[in-house]
């Protein structure tokens, strides 16, 4: 089990290195880079002053430099002008140059309520469409079985920002929601008090469905279908011939089955607590990482937005291995590969 | 705390502003027994003194009733939008408060200056106003000018380019002379006209700093061992960088420095709300003696893009422009009753809202060829029917014309506009015939002479969806003279990268910035002097690279421009300069450098219907009127609550 997990932290650690390469390459592919583009927009409004402190940075974050040194700089294997290694190996996550600040305090308040929404999310969905699934799968073919299953289709179908412009204006009108971010702008900067809590409560709402009805649709479908192959197996029927109780005949043993899929999908779950609401939150002006994001990659500010995909990708990493241990933990019938026993 | 002399200033302020979530019980009562410890603080005699002792001995008295004005009075905060964090630094151009700044009717006067003279553009002395002081309370001096000039303009590690351009006559910077803590003069050998308008500018150039606060960062007056900390503990690489980094007059990303303006930033990005508080050291005051400005609190949220109308449409902003556009009005229109806001639409002051620009440099030789022949960029005017664009674009507000100033300046003459801006398709086939495109392919578009298709690709941003459905527009009318047009919207990045480097044949964009221009702005937008006007990149390049790089311009009439441009900053007589304005404009009439369309394009501006003294209807424009600056924010105020007044 230790060796395995060695290995496993091993092929991690190369994976990730790749990906930070991929990703800076990839950032670094649209021509110019931010401090030239700052240049270039500050000269055709004629500021010229500015201009001369934009070149200044550039010279000091190494901007002037080849590529393939500005990215061993960034990831920290490659010494800084004052031939100290400082980079994401170190622990610095590097400068923004759109915020003009560490991008540590740009992303940190985003990175937490980027959870609170997603968590939000992850929780409604599981909620509603676990009793669905089982409501449908138990009764198939049944009126609430079709009726479950329509709505399910439009949640799915519904295109999320649309669906959030049009809950947006209701919820302004009906319930004088402020439109837009995660509290009334009015207790922005101040301490979390019981008020502003009621507020993000409120503002969480609107959020939470429109992000969470895709997935509920996809998820109750899934369910369901996993439920029906569980549920006309041999040890189901027995189950009930020998008087079992019928809510436990699904609980004890189809529904843990059905589960595995979701336990697998635990990798790609930790990711999309992170980027799985980006054009709800840029259509909705959540205060979360994606619209940092986004912004980002269009002025390429390039740390900031390098260490928000490699943070992702980092997540995605350590998701899978949390799923694939669990997944051995819970289901006896999936063994560690080969000699890793 | 507000300057007050009577105590119904202290009496309830209006709370906050209307549309926001009423304030919670706990909190009006919070406020009631603030103000009832306040409320004999703010009455008594010593308060009023203290008052007195913010303001410089001769502060700038601003008579409301002169400009049709209401006397306002002091409180409340008011909430502007922003679309993203960094646009917040656009406060210094809405509260438009300068060395010397344009009025109403675009004269300049001194404002933070107590007096200026003006000899022949060549010596500037300028009176500083005594007892001023800084928003920390430190005197505002002249050795603030001197720091910036003497230690931050020509110190090579804080400015490696040296001190910006307009500064510069002939590569030559001025004498400078301390006089006395109150007296600074600048001398030029030659005229430097442009000096007072750049300060005016709605990018203030800030050509004062805070010396006693950014000593603490200069090498020259820390010693090493004080800043080396300092500089530690920013994560920055070297005291330049830091003194730049804390130097952010116009950026407001830092609380601490002391400015000025009437507002000053107390919070620093990321936040979804940024709060300026009043300055309690600004310098004008309304005729009654109430120190302004009357606003208490700018708040300014940030929201994305999409969102600014939705939001105004609710009535989450008391005032609001930037980002708004005509497309917007409906929907503002719509929540103005029940939020209790009005939208004033104002007229913008652009050359044109949608111009072409034929890329005179182009590096294609046959495309080169056909932009420079007059006959054909004339044959491309002549076949736009602007009466169309306008009632699709503007709903029929718009003026129809070349790309030029506009009515309300002084230096407007109709045959700007409208000379070959008709619409004469019949005229512009004969003139494309004459140029040599009479051969046609069998869908009736025109050959080049190498027998490709005459198809214009115009390149533009795509970020104004007025342009691209005006192009629409334009590629029916040009079909009708066998001329092709293809729309290509890209970054703006790389539009620009595109057209400097000579690939672009055409571009579409906004028209003239500075439209409402007097005799004393630089007409230098009109010459090829500058890179970044998209039908001369090449040669703009020469001039500003001095002859480095780009190409020089070889079009006679063109190269008038250059030299009417190099007149006009060598005088300094005013009617001299109005003579050469005119020349410039008739030639680039004349010559349709730049094919002009519609201009006259509305802009909304959102104001609660409570907040006075927002005009109803003024010019809008960049330059010079400075967004709304020079309509001056600090007088607006909060009128009486409805309620109160049908009482």
């Amino acid at each position: 089990m230790i060796r395995y997990l060695a290995r496993r932290l091993l092929t991690m650690a190369v994976t990730l290195l790749i990906i930070s390469a991929l990703v800076f390459v990839i950032i670094k592919l649209p021509p110019g880079d931010f401090l030239t583009n700052q240049i270039a927009e500050l000269r055709s409004q004629g500021e010229a002053a500015s201009v001369a402190k934009a070149q200044f940075l550039m010279q000091q974050y190494g901007l002037d430099r080849p590529v393939w040194e500005q990215y061993l700089r960034w990831i920290g294997l490659w010494p800084n002008p004052e031939g100290a290694f400082n980079g994401l190996i170190q622990g610095n996550w590097g400068w923004s140059f759109e915020y003009d600040r560490p991008v540590r305090e740009v992303v940190g308040d985003a990175l937490w309520l980027t959870l609170v929404v997603n968590l939000a999310v992850v929780i409604f969905v599981h909620l509603v469409s676990i009793p669905i699934a089982i409501y449908s799968a138990t009764r198939q073919y049944s009126i609430g079985d079709y009726v479950a299953t329509f709505i399910g289709y439009i949640g799915l179908a519904t295109p999320s920002f649309l669906l959030a412009l049009v809950m947006l204006f209701y919820a302004n009108r009906w319930f004088e929601v402020s439109i837009g971010g995660l509290y009334d702008s009015a207790y922005s900067g101040l301490p979390w008090t019981w008020d502003k809590i009621r507020s993000l409560l409120a503002h969480l709402v609107v959020p939470t469905l429109v992000i969470g009805l895709g997935g509920t649709a996809a998820m109750i479908r899934r369910m369901r279908a996993n439920l029906l192959d569980e549920l006309g197996k041999q040890y189901v029927v027995t189950a009930r011939a020998k008087g079992l109780p019928p809510t436990r005949a699904l609980l004890k043993y189809p529904f843990r089955m059905s589960l595995n899929p979701f336990i697998a999908d635990i990798g790609n779950l930790l990711p999309h607590l992170i980027s799985g609401s980006v054009l709800v939150s840029l259509v909705l002006s959540l205060p979360t990482v994606g619209p940092i994001l986004l912004a980002a990659l269009k002025s390429q500010d390039q740390f900031l937005a390098g260490f928000i995909l490699m943070f992702v990708a980092m997540l995605t990493v350590i998701g899978m291995l949390i799923s694939d241990l669990l997944l051995a933990w819970l289901d006896p019938r999936i063994r560690l590969g080969g000699d890793g026993r | 705390m507000t300057a007050s002399t009577s105590p119904e200033t202290a009496s309830p302020l209006p709370p906050r502003s209307a549309g926001h979530p009423p304030p919670q019980r706990g909190e009006v009562w919070r406020r009631v027994a603030l103000l009832s410890v306040l409320f004999p603080l703010l009455a008594s005699p010593a308060f009023s003194a203290e008052t007195s002792d913010r303001l410089p001995k001769q502060p700038l008295v601003v008579d409301l009733a002169a400009q049709g004005r209401q006397t306002g009075k002091p409180g409340g905060d008011i909430v502007t939008l922003v679309s993203k964090a960094r646009d917040i630094r656009y406060i210094s151009t809405y509260a438009y408060t300068r060395l010397v700044g344009y009025d109403e009717k675009l004269a300049l006067q001194p404002d933070i200056l107590e007096k200026f003279e003006n000899d022949g553009d060549k010596v500037y002395t300028f009176t500083l106003r005594e007892g001023h002081r800084w928003s920390d309370g430190q005197p505002f001096t002249a050795e603030d000018i001197r720091y910036w000039w003497e230690d931050v303009a020509l110190n090579k590690e804080l400015s490696p380019s040296g001190p910006p351009e307009f500064m510069m006559v002939d590569g030559q910077p001025p004498r400078f002379e301390l006089i006395d803590p109150l007296h600074v003069r600048f001398t030029w050998d030659k005229p430097n006209p442009r000096f007072l308008p750049e300060l005016a500018s709605p990018r203030d150039p800030f050509i004062y700093r805070p010396a006693h606060y950014l000593k603490k960062f200069h090498a020259k007056y820390a010693s090493k061992a004080e800043i080396e900390p300092l500089v530690k503990q920013a994560k920055v690489k070297g005291w330049a960088a830091l003194h730049n980094r804390l130097d952010a007059m116009f950026e407001q990303t830092n609380p601490d420095l002391p400015t000025l303006q009437p507002w000053r930033v107390t919070n620093t990005a990321p936040a979804a709300r940024f709060v300026f508080v009043r300055n309690p050291y600004y310098h004008r005051v309304d005729t009654n003696g109430q120190q302004l400005p009357y606003i208490d609190k700018v708040n300014m949220d940030v929201a994305a893009g999409g969102l600014l109308a939705a939001k105004a449409n609710a009535g989450e902003a008391d005032l609001l422009f930037r980002g708004l556009n005509m497309e917007d009005i409906p929907i503002l229109r719509e929540g103005e009753r029940a939020k209790g806001y009005r939208t004033h639409l104002w007229p913008t002051a652009r050359g044109s809202e949608l111009a072409l620009y034929p890329n005179l440099t182009v590096t294609d030789p046959v495309w080169r060829q056909l932009n420079r022949d007059l006959r054909y960029r004339r044959a491309l005017s002549l076949a736009i029917d602007r009466r169309t664009l306008n009632n699709a674009l503007l709903f029929g507000l718009g003026t129809e014309g070349n790309d030029t100033v506009v009515e309300k300046s002084p230096l407007y003459k109709p045959e700007y506009r409208t000379l070959n801006a008709g619409y004469d398709p019949g005229e512009a086939s004969r003139l494309l015939d004459e140029v040599g495109l009479t051969q046609r392919n069998g869908a009736g578009i025109r050959l080049l002479p190498d027998g490709r298709e005459l198809e214009i690709v115009v390149e533009t941003d795509g970020e104004s969806s007025m342009l691209t459905d005006g192009l629409t527009l334009i590629s029916e009318f040009w079909r009708e003279v066998g001329v092709k047009l293809f729309v290509k919207p890209q970054d703006r990045t790389v539009l620009r990268n595109r057209a400097y480097s000579g690939a672009a044949v055409m571009v579409a964009a906004q028209g003239l910035d500075l439209a409402m221009p007097t005799a004393e702005m630089s007409p230098d937008e009109l010459a090829p002097v500058h890179q970044d006007t998209y039908a001369w990149p090449k040669w703009g390049q020469y001039v500003e690279t001095r002859g480095k790089e780009g190409e020089a311009c070889d079009i006679p009439e063109a190269k008038v421009l250059i030299d009417l441009n190099a007149r006009w900053m060598a005088t300094a007589d005013n009617a001299e300069q109005a003579t050469i304005w005119a020349e410039m404009l008739k030639n680039r009439a004349e010559n349709q450098w730049v094919i002009g369309t519609v201009s006259g394009a509305l802009q909304p501006v959102v104001a609660k219907t409570r907040l006075l003294n927002v005009p109803d209807k003024q010019t809008y424009s960049w330059k010079p009127t400075a967004l709304i600056g020079v309509y001056r924010m600090d007088q607006f105020y909060w009128g009486p609550n409805p309620k109160e007044a049908s009482r």
